[in-house]
């Protein structure tokens, strides 16, 4: 039964009234769902800028130099997102497998970047309970990175799929939508960066109100 | 061709059964999910109902001790969460399932499963939210959880939280739902059927669709906040660390007022139908009508500060929205205009839907005026929570969202069973609904203008209140027997079966050319659509002429169509060729999934890591499942 | 201004902001490049994989460049903040939505893409940004005692 069901297979003819293709048209409409939701939780961070009562304070705890770093990992994973994509539906596997894998790395890596982050901060003293600046900055970025997590593994899956040949030039849009999700993931960081951190970052306490020593 | 699919260890075999529970759990027929939905949101309707003749009971004399402050809240907060979440919006989710592949002519919504799985889902949030009921501390935040009310400072126990997961996972199931509709809307219609020859209903359905995928995020947005805040010590709303309070409520509003549209513009696109039907014309004005609609949908945005005139806001932004919030209610009207047009000099039959729909415009116009009314931050002022408040929104969404749905499942009952509900109890049925609300809410417009304050338990004797009250809860009873008689109607109804015919009012849109109750496949050919309204231009071709007047407008959309249709026989191949898409038990065990997460953030973190492998099977399953989708 | 509109939304327009076709069955447009002229076309055609489908290998690494080079400018930016005083905020605002649209546009394939799609994800972005700005100016400016 699973044997037949499965050699049965195929992608039906695409027969939509605008000759689009409803997943990505789905997926599409899903980001713009996202928009809002990303939305809110920056408009939070906004509205409570500059709120806090008791430091640590945004400027004693972001580090841009190595923000940067991460910032670039996230853009080249973009980048090797859609050279991926391009060599997938070119029919080149290997390039195209590698090219995933490399969107996997370079993910990971942000995650990691991240993770040593919130460990710092968590070091200096800064906790989603600390203050206002820590709620909506753990708050937002957390999601963001759950984002990249579902993301990354999402592409972990796609990286499979494609060194098995299960991931072809004809099913190609299943990269594409994946792809999708991932460039936003991107866009939502180059929004956070600029917001959060580059904004922010000069947000120093009051006057006898530092708390961390460097 | 070459195929290299993954494939998925299978715990059981793919469903085949029709019948019985498993037919039913693994199903992605649009028509069975809206049955499901139907009966899970009629069932928390009866809940809800009941909720609200408790409170009722309470208010009926003065100084009552029927109930304690306690349970008062708890009751208020879920009759209205429950009315909101669970009643209107599942409600009209049920007419979008059954109606709008009809009315589109498709065989299926664009992602059968994905439509499944938002019922399971809305189905586990709403056990989730009501778990309270049985664990003995049910919400008691009011509706719109106001911070810091609904902190944990002021809300020790799990109430609110209950509340707040159960939110966040009836979003998930929302947004899914609104994506499959929107998707399946622009993507799905039969050969010829562009935009502008939608029925009204498909329209306004949506309209809806693309208000809840943008509004829920930021539901969702507070919620987790508001979960953050009472799980995890954050201070989003946590005025001793800076967090601010009236953030809750403009994010909340953010969200409410779209949903005040969500909520109403299904039902306005019920009684478009109806209406047309009835009056034996087509809608006056469709253009009209739609556009309306669009603007609602846009406008809606843009009002959310009406519900924060007291907050403090400031005299500029008081005056901005309140100029924004009567602007909305121009293309309202507009709306009304040619629904009254509609009927104008039409071949008016007054059967149990079409009473209803009458009464829809015309509760749902006191509703508005009243509406209208607090949209002057003065007059605000004096009504901010007051039972004229309670009125009004009343009268709104019962004389207005609900009586449009009853419209709605009198008018379609015939289509979506094959057979008839009784006339002559429908007639009563509507009867006292409407004498009922009426009876109910109107004393209460005075009620709150005199000062009888929201959300308390009870009242002092001498207040003069007492008479206006008894006459609201004896008007609470007699729309709750309205309510019994439907439910008798549909036992008798059923005992004494009246087939219905395919098109028994002489419909004018495509669901009623297909047999009643449609067959699976909903459509034995996929019909062309030439015209608005096809299906009755079709059968009544002498009208064509009284409606398109310019020959070329036809001629225009004629060959197209034919051609296309074409091409669609080449696609399909004729009847054998008609190919559903396959049940799926993946849709249920993601749901089971997603509940397993709520569960662990209301008990224990652990319990979200044993929701991982269940939630994980689903996706991979789902994911890897050969599929017979409708794409 | 209807032609403008038309130019702007249109991907058969041909101005010099028009990208090549994605639809790869067509037959070749002609190509005026990017910014217009025989000679940057050429290296533009050779940019965009040919010129034939959508863009290609070499297009994208540019648009990556880019993405670099602006975000080292707005680091830079920062550094020299105290410079800018007040400024660099909105500079820096403009430069994300450079990056912002360079990804949307490349990268998520909308420039190349079914008007539908900027429609749908642009509809989105137009009520947040709308409504969030709202409720930034609101709770900015809004309970200011008046005058
Ligand atoms: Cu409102």
């Amino acid at each position: 039964m699973t044997q037949a069901a499965t050699t049965e297979h195929h992608t039906p003819v695409e027969h939509t009234t605008t000759g689009l293709n409803n997943r990505k048209l789905l997926m599409w409409a899903f980001l713009g769902s996202d928009v809002m939701f990303f939305g809110a939780f920056i408009a939070t961070y906004l509205v409570y800028r500059g709120k806090s009562l008791v430091g640590p304070y945004p400027s004693e705890v972001l580090n841009i130099p190595i923000t940067t770093v991460s910032t670039f990992v996230l853009l080249m994973s973009s980048l090797a997102m859609v050279l991926a994509l391009h060599y997938v539906k070119e029919g080149e596997k290997n390039k195209g497998t590698l090219w995933i894998l490399v969107v996997v790395v370079l993910g990971t890596i942000f995650m990691g970047f991240q993770f040593v982050e919130f460990r710092e901060f968590a070091h200096l003293g800064l906790t989603p309970r600390t203050n206002i600046f820590g709620t909506t900055f753990f708050i937002l970025t957390g999601i963001h990175g759950a984002h990249v997590t579902i993301g990354v593994i999402w592409m972990a899956f796609l990286a499979y799929s494609s060194n098995s040949g299960a991931l072809r030039s004809d099913n190609a849009l299943d990269l594409e939508i994946a792809g999708l999700y991932w460039h936003f993931v991107d866009i939502v960081w180059i929004v956070i960066f600029t917001v959060i951190y580059l904004i922010s970052a000069n947000d120093a306490p009051p006057p006898g109100m530092e708390s961390v020593i460097h | 061709m070459t195929t290299n699919a993954l494939t998925f260890p299978r715990f059981f075999p793919r469903p085949q059964s029709e019948t019985g529970i498993w037919g039913w759990i693994g199903t992605v027929d649009h028509k069975r999910i809206g049955t499901l939905y139907g009966i899970t949101s009629f069932l928390w309707f009866l809940v809800a109902g009941v909720e609200a003749l408790l409170i009722r009971v309470q208010l009926a004399s003065a100084e009552n001790t029927f109930i304690g402050p306690e349970f008062y809240n708890q009751l208020f907060t879920m009759h209205g969460t429950t009315m909101v979440f669970l009643v209107i919006m599942p409600l009209s989710a049920a007419f979008f399932n059954w109606l709008i592949p009809l009315q589109i002519g498709a065989r299926d919504v664009a992602f059968p499963r994905l439509n499944a799985l938002s019922y399971w889902v809305f189905l586990f949030g709403s056990l989730i939210m009501n778990a309270g009921w049985i664990t003995g501390d049910a919400p008691n935040g009011g509706w719109f959880g106001y911070a810091p009310n609904s902190g944990v400072t002021f809300n020790p126990g799990l109430g609110m939280t209950y509340w707040v997961v159960g939110l966040n996972i009836l979003g998930v199931a929302s947004i899914a739902a609104g994506l499959n509709f929107i998707i399946t809307i622009i993507n799905m219609r039969a050969p010829g059927m562009s935009m502008f020859k939608m029925p009204v209903f498909t329209w306004m359905t949506l309209v809806t669709s693309v208000l809840l995928v943008l509004a829920m995020p930021i539901l969702a947005v507070a919620g987790i906040q508001l979960q953050t805040d009472r799980v995890y010590g954050t201070h989003f709303f946590n005025s001793l660390a800076g967090g601010d309070p009236v953030m809750w409520q403009h994010i909340f509003w953010l969200f409410g007022h779209p949903e005040v549209y969500i909520l109403i513009l299904p039902a306005m696109g019920i009684v478009s139908e109806v209406l047309p039907t009835f009056s034996r014309k087509p809608l006056f004005g469709y253009a009209f009508v739609v556009f309306a609609g669009i603007v609602i949908g846009f406008m809606g945005w843009f009002v959310w500060s009406h519900h924060m005139f007291t907050v403090g806001l400031g005299p500029a932004a008081n005056t901005a929205f309140a100029m924004s919030t009567m602007l909305i209610a121009v293309p309202t009207g507009v709306k009304i205009f040619n629904w009254i047009g509609t009927m104008w000099r039409g071949n008016i039959q007054l059967n149990t839907a079409m009473l209803f729909s009458i009464s829809f415009i015309a509760m749902f116009t006191i509703g508005g005026l009243s509406g209208v009314m607090h949209a002057s931050p003065p007059t605000d002022s004096q009504q901010q929570d007051t039972y004229f408040i309670v009125a009004h929104f009343h009268y709104v969404l019962v004389g207005g969202a609900l009586l449009g749905i009853f419209s709605g499942i009198y008018f379609w009952w015939p289509k979506f069973t094959g057979w008839f509900l009784n006339e002559k109890l429908g007639i009563a049925n509507w009867a006292l609904m409407l004498i009922g609300m009426n009876l109910q809410f109107g004393p209460q417009h005075w009620l709150g203008m005199d000062g009888m304050p929201r959300r308390i338990y009870t009242y002092a004797e001498n207040m003069g209140w007492e008479g206006s009250n008894l006459a609201a809860s004896i008007g609470g009873f007699i729309l709750g027997f309205g309510i019994l008689l439907f439910m008798i109607n549909i036992v008798y109804s059923r005992m004494n079966k009246k087939i219905a015919p395919a098109d028994p009012w002489d419909g004018r849109t495509l669901e009623w050319s297909t047999s009643s109750p449609p067959p699976v496949h909903d459509f034995d050919e996929i019909p062309v659509v030439v015209y608005r309204d096809d299906f009755w231009f079709k059968k009544h071709p002498e009208t064509i002429s009284e409606y398109y007047h310019n020959d070329h407008d036809v001629e225009d959309i004629a060959p197209s169509a034919t051609q296309t249709a074409e091409e669609h026989e080449d696609d399909h191949g004729g009847h054998e060729g008609i190919h559903l898409p396959d049940k799926s038990y993946y849709p249920f065990i993601l749901g089971v999934g997603i509940a397993i997460f709520g569960i662990g953030f209301l008990t224990n973190t652990y319990v979200i890591a044993a929701g991982v492998p269940i939630f994980l099977w689903g996706m991979l399953g789902w994911s890897m499942e050969p599929v017979n989708d409708p794409t | 201004m209807a032609s403008l509109w038309r130019k702007l939304t249109h991907h058969d327009g041909n101005g010099w902001w028009n990208l090549p076709h994605t639809a790869s069955n067509e037959p070749n447009p002609p190509h005026e490049g990017p910014i217009g002229g025989a000679w940057l076309g050429n290296i533009w055609r050779i940019m965009t994989y040919g010129g034939v489908s959508h863009a290609g290998p070499g297009f994208y690494w540019l648009v990556g460049l880019f993405l670099s080079i602006v975000t080292l400018i707005e680091v830079w930016l920062f550094d020299i903040g105290a410079v800018l005083g007040g400024w660099y905020i909105p500079l820096l605002l403009i430069l994300s939505l450079l990056k912002f649209i360079g990804v949307v546009a490349f990268f998520m394939h909308l420039r190349f893409d079914h008007r539908l799609f900027t429609y749908l994800f642009g509809a989105s972005m137009v009520v947040g940004i709308f409504i969030f700005t709202l409720l930034l100016l609101l709770l900015e400016f809004g309970n200011q005692p008046p005058n």
